[in-house]
């Protein structure tokens, strides 16, 4: 017997166009939401690159204190935008939000060179030749004094290097260096500041990252001498103290900034930092540091009974970044020197408007600003005689970027360095 | 002929009048809604088109990134027709706003940004 019972039948056959229909609707809504998503994604993309842009375009401290902005007047295109002080360079972060979705982004900003400022050799004009020796190369474009540049004999030793002298065009300097940034001098003030505040006191350090998104944490070390030994510091990490930080060589720094009278690298340090002192940064031998570091010494107030201010930087290091001294009173006595001591090797910019001690096998990939030069041999100083060193503006990478604190920094600021 | 009668020699037991109307009914309005959903699925699913605009427009927006010349202008790429107007930002800033057509003028994909416009010499 056949049974026909076409509505069971009908009710299976139904069941399953139910069940199919079903499932195209799912995989229909997923697909949909899925799209909606990677839409939503490059709209973010797309408003956060245009916070980025913005912030790099913006000249002065419009988003120091953190701005919304609706970028075309629209309801999915705002962005919040902040500008942060980083030592000698500077720290956008970008958030881009659409309803729930936030997209943030937090890099460093620093200014690219302008090409009719920069040079190998700054010195300025005071009535006096500067002088080479030894193996000595000048490759790139010199400001130097109206006496001009001429060989000599040191120690018995004539000058071996090209006979140009200058290898580009040489310019007739002012009777001063081109003066650092007075903006950024003051902001590098308001951080020492921060150290000598009554709340102050020591905290004991072991390993601290901290985000860039976040705000600035401020780390003060108080009155007691502190050595950072095995001690790990990682981002958005400023360290302030009102006498001397030893940075121990096993000490683990990336971009934290620290701000001391005295500060000592000892020997063997490798890591990525700006130290900034009143009084005098030291560093030992065979350290390293990676772009962008920065070394600078920065005198506000006349102190009759302190020594000059001072960077000694030991034997074979190799520095990346810009080292710089400043001190604000004028006096001959007192002026900042920078000490390189033999085959150090700098790529950036060194920058004093006092002495520049060199020694020999003295590498400088990029560009001098130095009120004079100085070279002991023995028991003889010789003053404004560049022997065994070799300066070469050419070598620098072209994707360097300076602080706005130099001045061969042209407007337009360019991205240093993805942090977050 | 017409006076012969069949006779099974077995019985087939066979549906209702009922059933098979209460059957086809269901069968009808089940697949009425299968095409509805069919139909508003694919109605509602993005089209290709769209996600090709909007690649173009990506494409666009990198390449004038790219050569740094903003200038309005309306270009045809794949089949796409696209505007590009440039309007000045703010000091230093260009907002390119790309919009995608297709053949029948349709508007099917946008994509705006703010870029940096001045290039000043530099080392």
């Amino acid at each position: 017997m056949v049974r026909a019972s076409a509505l069971y039948i009908v009710i299976v056959i139904a069941l399953v166009i139910g069940i199919i229909c079903s499932s195209l609707v799912v995989v229909a809504y997923f697909y949909r939401e899925q799209y909606q998503r990677a839409f939503r994604y490059d709209a973010l993309q797309n408003n956060l690159n245009s916070g980025i842009n913005i912030l790099i375009a913006s000249q002065d401290n419009a988003y120091a204190e953190g701005k919304k902005v609706s970028l075309f007047g629209g309801e999915a295109d705002s962005v919040d935008l902040k500008t942060v002080v980083w030592g000698i360079y500077g720290i956008g972060v970008v958030r881009a939000f659409i309803q729930h979705d936030t997209l943030s982004r937090a890099f460093s900003m620093a200014h690219a060179i302008d090409s009719a400022k920069w040079a190998a050799l700054y010195l300025p004009d005071e009535d006096r030749p500067v002088s080479v020796s030894g193996k000595t190369t000048l490759k790139g474009n010199a400001f130097l004094p109206q006496s001009g540049i001429r060989e000599a004999y040191v120690d018995g030793k004539a000058y071996q290097g090209d006979k140009r002298l200058v290898i580009g065009k040489t310019y007739s300097s002012q009777r001063s260096l081109p003066p650092l940034n007075p903006v950024r001098i003051s902001e590098l003030e308001k951080y020492f500041a921060l150290a000598a505040s009554p709340n102050s006191k020591s905290l004991l350090l072991d390993s601290i990252s901290h985000s860039f998104l976040e705000t600035p944490k401020t780390v003060p070390m108080g009155k007691n001498v502190v050595s950072l030994t095995g001690t790990r510091l990682k981002g958005n990490i400023i360290l302030s103290s009102d006498t001397t930080v030893i940075v121990g060589s096993d000490a683990q720094l990336d971009q934290v900034l620290i701000f001391a009278p005295n500060i000592k690298v000892e020997e063997g340090f490798k890591g990525n930092c700006q130290l900034f002192a009143r009084d005098s940064i030291s560093v030992g031998p065979d350290c390293v540091f990676s772009y962008p570091s920065t070394l600078g010494v920065l005198r506000f107030k006349l102190n009759a009974a302190a020594m000059p201010a001072a960077i000694n930087i030991g034997e074979n290091v190799s520095f990346s970044g810009c080292i710089f001294a400043y001190d604000k009173s004028a006096e001959r006595s007192k002026q900042p020197s920078i000490n390189l001591g033999k085959k150090v090797s700098v790529s950036g910019q060194i920058y004093t408007t006092g002495l520049l001690g060199i020694n020999d096998d003295v590498v400088i990939n990029g560009s001098v600003f130095t009120g004079r030069f100085i070279y002991r041999s023995g028991f003889t100083v010789f003053e404004n005689y560049v022997i065994n060193t070799t300066i070469n503006a050419e070598a620098l990478s072209p994707y360097y970027l300076s602080g706005d604190i130099i001045p061969v920094a042209a407007r337009k600021k360019k991205v240093l360095q993805w942090l977050e | 002929m017409a006076g012969i009668k069949i006779r099974m020699r077995y019985r087939v037991s066979a549906s209702s009048l009922l059933e098979v109307i209460v059957a086809m009914v269901i069968i009808v309005v089940v697949f009425g809604l299968a095409m509805m959903i069919a139909a508003n699925v694919s109605r509602g699913s993005l089209s290709v088109e769209k996600l090709h605009a909007q690649a173009v427009l990506k494409n666009v927006l990198a390449e004038e990134e790219g050569r740094r010349d903003f200038v309005s202008r309306t270009i045809s790429i794949d089949s796409v027709a696209v505007e590009q107007e440039v309007k000045p930002y703010d000091a230093g800033l260009v907002e390119i706003h790309l919009t995608a057509y297709d053949n029948s003028n349709k508007k099917m994909a946008e994509l705006r940004k703010v870029v940096i416009s001045n290039d000043e010499e530099t080392r």
